[in-house]
């Protein structure tokens, strides 16, 4: 329904995609030290996904892929640290200093944090999924 | 060693479901039980003790831990040795076919059984004595198309899983007055709590060893194929039970309740067991009953506890694994070799199958306590072990030991009479002799005399194990011959004499019984799965607002212990001004959420609730809890739209009841969670600067929220996140759920309504 009557809002949802994503990624890189982290970044894309559904951009599907990916990686950091005789979850940090970005510091935190990242998203694409919510974005369906 | 063992069934298990040919099952699935067998047996009769140790969770007291000494030696003798066999009979039992998964399970049953004897570590043992129920059920609903074996293996299960589940609660109170959980640490313990946990414990151990009244698995049991009951039901499993009384005894053995509990239930079951396998017509019931009563036996021998029961008891575990096996097998070869285990119509056996003539005459010699044969200075050791005994109580305990051994003999002569006897008319069918299903028995049997005559031998191996349980125990051993001026000798021979007479006269007769106590235990699960379908029929009725209702109801209650904690005079207002604009503008909004009549116009009122709230936050403080409220109130507009979509624009009238109802629902809510707040906020905030450093030094950030949910209570985080994927694959499954059963699948409205 709204494609068929707004083409501002959907090429509107498709510039403003990419930025959403930036700001995603800025997000989730800024949180160690200000607002933001791994669940805001995860939102934001979450309403990147939502946006294009309904605009009839894209179809939600292969939420469990997320899941997967996003599972895999927390357990991973959680269990790594066990290998090791370490207690579970316990952090790595590694601080390096790159061109340009200068002095880096950066832990298994982040990959952590990556992991619930995928698995908001994951949550939000089986929502809309769940919802069929792609069919508002079809011209046939009226209300 | 013992890890080696221990890791090599669960290869082996792995190997046999990996196998490309499923001819090989039974040969490779034996390997891991062969290796324990001979492993085990090397260390027969000598004193060397391994041990092996996994720490799991150090500051809980958990960890794998095992103990190999005279007793777990002995024992896995028994099990990995009868265990090779099985798989033998197993292959010639089932003469081909696809059984990669029947020989995996049954190797796992054999590991877990292993791990069960040699477990020094009450978690550890527990833990394998749960995985002895699971992996028995699996092979007891093996036929799992067959209804009568799928309700007996879920009886089995049942009464073993409960009785688990009693016997945890008996190791969580004795590990607490014991102070350790390892075995060989504990010392005696009495007192009250001492005896809450014997009985316990007790009970777990009756349930697992079939004793009164939850003896009424094991019969059913017998749906398995034989291969399992001669293993499971005779000579493993249902032994973990009295291996439990035996491995308990030097730590609740002096507790009063002990010992009569324990010889009080263990005689009656060996009557009532003994009464069954004397009425039943189905040659596999009784020996499945006869098992029951053996099993009484030796749960009376190892709870009374003197020395000589004790060893009485070991004697009776090793003599019992090897004549029981035999004759299940024996029945089990003609089973399958005339179609039938029926006592009134199997005709001419003698003559037709020789082999299990003898198997079963030699083995049922022993189960009935003749010599020359292991059963006999076994049965003696138990006669004796009575007769030590003074007073009343030892009289009785004389008594029932004399009866429920008369009705032994009587039983097992009934068996071998009717089975092979001539009834007249045609002789029974039989098929082709097979070598791997008769040849086991026959070693078994012949075992039994062996162990007669190598008597000196099986002391040397059975004393060490048995004072292990007992000191006292060291002295006694196996006579062969105890002579016609000893009382326990003349006892069993009028034992025999008087059993013999009962069991000819009663060959001719059979009354099968109908299986109360099954029935009721079925009963007793179907009627619970009925109030189950009743009670979900009547909470889940499928109305989402009276869910919420209820739910938010439930959830007020909670805050009511909390209530007293409030504090007024830490009361104030606000910190700033700005708080109470913002917080009016919240209440305002929330109001126009609940009068508004059209349904976006309420979706937009929600949404200024939202942003308030962020905006609260954010005055506070804490940019973080804002920026995520903003964006999560983005997605619910979103939210919004879609659900919006598909509904009318106005919200349905309500009637004045079901409005008050919400009304009055919501006020409560919001009390609640008013006072929820008020309560809480006397709580001294937890260490703010002690929180900042471990922050930037742990977690290496500066953000402290993020880092506390990334590092400092990462744990938190994960259950969290594992929540949100859980809840979300149900979104999914629910949502799918009338689509994958083609689209006619009831589902309720509110479930339609809301995927519109």
């Amino acid at each position: 329904m709204i494609r068929g009557r707004s083409p501002v809002v959907r090429s509107a949802i498709r510039a403003a995609s990419p930025l959403a994503l930036l700001v995603a990624a800025f997000l989730f890189f800024a949180g160690h030290n200000q607002p933001g982290g791994g669940f805001a970044a995860g939102l934001v894309i979450g309403a990147v996904v939502a946006l294009r559904t309904v605009a009839g951009i894209g179809r939600p599907q292969d939420a469990t892929r997320w899941f997967a990916v996003g599972t895999a990686l927390v357990s991973a950091v959680a269990l790594a640290p066990l290998l090791g005789g370490e207690p579970l979850l316990d952090q790595v940090i590694v601080s390096e200093t790159l061109p340009l970005l200068g002095k880096v510091k950066s832990g298994s935190a982040l990959v952590f944090d990556a992991g619930v990242t995928a698995i908001v998203v994951g949550l939000f694409v089986a929502v809309f999924d769940g919802l069929d919510a792609d069919e508002l974005g079809r011209d046939e369906v009226h209300v | 060693m013992i890890w080696i063992l221990l890791v090599a069934h669960l290869v082996g298990v792995v190997a046999v479901l990996s196998l490309p040919n499923p001819r090989p099952a039974f040969a490779v699935a034996l390997a891991a039980p062969l290796a324990s067998a001979v492993w085990a047996a090397s260390r027969l009769g000598g004193g060397e003790i391994d041990t092996a140790r996994l720490d799991w969770v150090e500051g809980l007291d958990l960890a794998f831990s095992f103990r190999v000494g005279p007793l777990g030696a002995l024992l896995a003798v028994l099990v990995s040795g009868i265990g090779v066999l099985i798989f033998v009979y197993g292959h010639g039992y089932f003469g081909g076919g696809d059984r990669r998964g029947f020989a995996a399970t049954l190797l796992a049953f054999s590991g877990s059984m292993l791990g069960l004897v040699w477990a020094d570590d009450v978690w550890t043992l527990f833990l394998f004595w749960e995985a002895t129920s699971v992996t028995s059920f699996l092979l007891v609903g093996t036929k799992s198309t067959d209804s009568t074996a799928v309700t007996a293996a879920r009886r089995a299960l049942l009464v073993t899983v409960a009785g688990g589940l009693v016997l945890l609660a008996g190791l969580l109170v004795l590990v607490d007055v014991a102070g350790t959980a390892t075995l060989s640490e504990m010392g005696p313990v009495t007192g009250d709590q001492a005896t809450v946990a014997a009985v316990l414990v007790l009970v777990g151990a009756f349930t697992k060893s079939a004793q009164l009244p939850f003896h009424v698995w094991l019969p059913g049991a017998m749906a398995a194929p034989t291969p399992v009951s001669a293993y499971l039901h005779s000579a493993t499993m249902v032994k973990a039970g009295i291996v439990l009384i035996g491995v308990m005894h030097p730590v609740l053995g002096a507790v009063d309740i002990w010992s009569g509990l324990g010889v009080t239930v263990g005689l009656l079951t060996m009557f009532w067991g003994a009464i069954g396998a004397l009425r039943h017509a189905d040659a596999k019931l009784v020996l499945a009953w006869g098992t029951v009563s053996q099993l009484g036996l030796m749960t009376a021998m190892m709870s009374l506890g003197s020395g000589k029961a004790i060893f009485a008891a070991v004697s009776l575990v090793v003599a019992h694994a090897v004549f029981k096996a035999a004759l299940f097998m024996a029945v089990g070869e003609i089973d399958i070799r005339t179609g039938s285990r029926d006592l009134r119509s199997l005709s001419g056996l003698r003559t037709s199958m020789p082999v299990a003539f003898w198997v079963m005459v030699f083995a049922g010699l022993s189960m009935a306590g003749v010599p020359p044969l292991l059963g006999f200075p076994a049965k003696e050791a138990a006669i004796e072990a009575s007769l030590n005994e003074s007073g009343a109580s030892g009289d009785l305990i004389l008594a029932g030991v004399t009866i429920g051994s008369v009705l032994t003999v009587a039983y097992t002569t009934r068996l071998v009479l009717a089975l092979f006897s001539d009834k007249g008319g045609e002789p029974t069918e039989v098929t082709p002799f097979r070598w791997a299903a008769a040849a086991p028995s026959v070693l078994l049997s012949a075992l039994g005399v062996v162990g007669y005559v190598l008597a000196p031998s099986v002391t040397d191996w059975v004393v060490p194990a048995a004072a292990t349980l007992e000191t006292t125990s060291a002295g006694y051993a196996l006579l062969r011959w105890p002579g016609l001026n000893s009382t326990a000798f003349l006892i069993s021979m009028g034992i025999v004499a008087g059993g013999a007479i009962i069991g000819a006269a009663a060959a001719r007769h059979s009354s099968p019984p109908e299986p109360l106590g099954a029935n009721n235990v079925d009963r007793l699960v179907d009627r619970t799965l009925d109030l189950a379908k009743w009670t979900t029929g009547r909470v889940q009725h499928g109305s989402l607002p009276i869910y919420l209702v209820v739910m938010a109801l439930v959830a007020s209650l909670a805050v009511i212990p909390f209530l007293g904690s409030i504090d007024a005079n830490q009361l104030y207002a606000w910190d700033r001004p700005l708080q109470a604009g913002m917080g009016t503008t919240v209440v305002a909004a929330a109001i126009a959420v609940a009068v508004i009549r059209s349904r976006i116009g309420a979706a937009l009122a929600l949404g200024v609730v939202g942003l308030g709230v962020s905006a609260l936050f954010l005055i506070q403080g804490a940019p973080d809890l804002a920026l995520t409220q903003l964006l999560v109130e983005t997605v619910i507009v979103v939210g919004f739209v879609i659900g919006l979509g598909g509904l009318t624009t106005q919200f349905p009238t309500n009637g004045f009841v079901w409005r008050s109802v919400r009304i009055g629902t919501a006020v409560l809510a919001g009390a609640a969670v008013t006072a929820a707040l008020l309560a809480s906020a006397e709580d001294t905030p937890s260490n703010r600067e002690a929180l900042t450093a471990a922050a930037v030094d742990e977690g290496g950030g500066n953000n402290l929220v993020n880092v506390i949910l990334t590092d400092l209570r990462a744990l938190d985080t994960l259950g969290e996140v594992v929540v949100l994927v859980v809840a979300a694959m149900g979104v999914l499954a629910l949502s799918r759920a009338d689509t994958a059963r083609g689209g006619g699948a009831p589902l309720s409205d509110d479930v339609r309504k809301v995927r519109r």
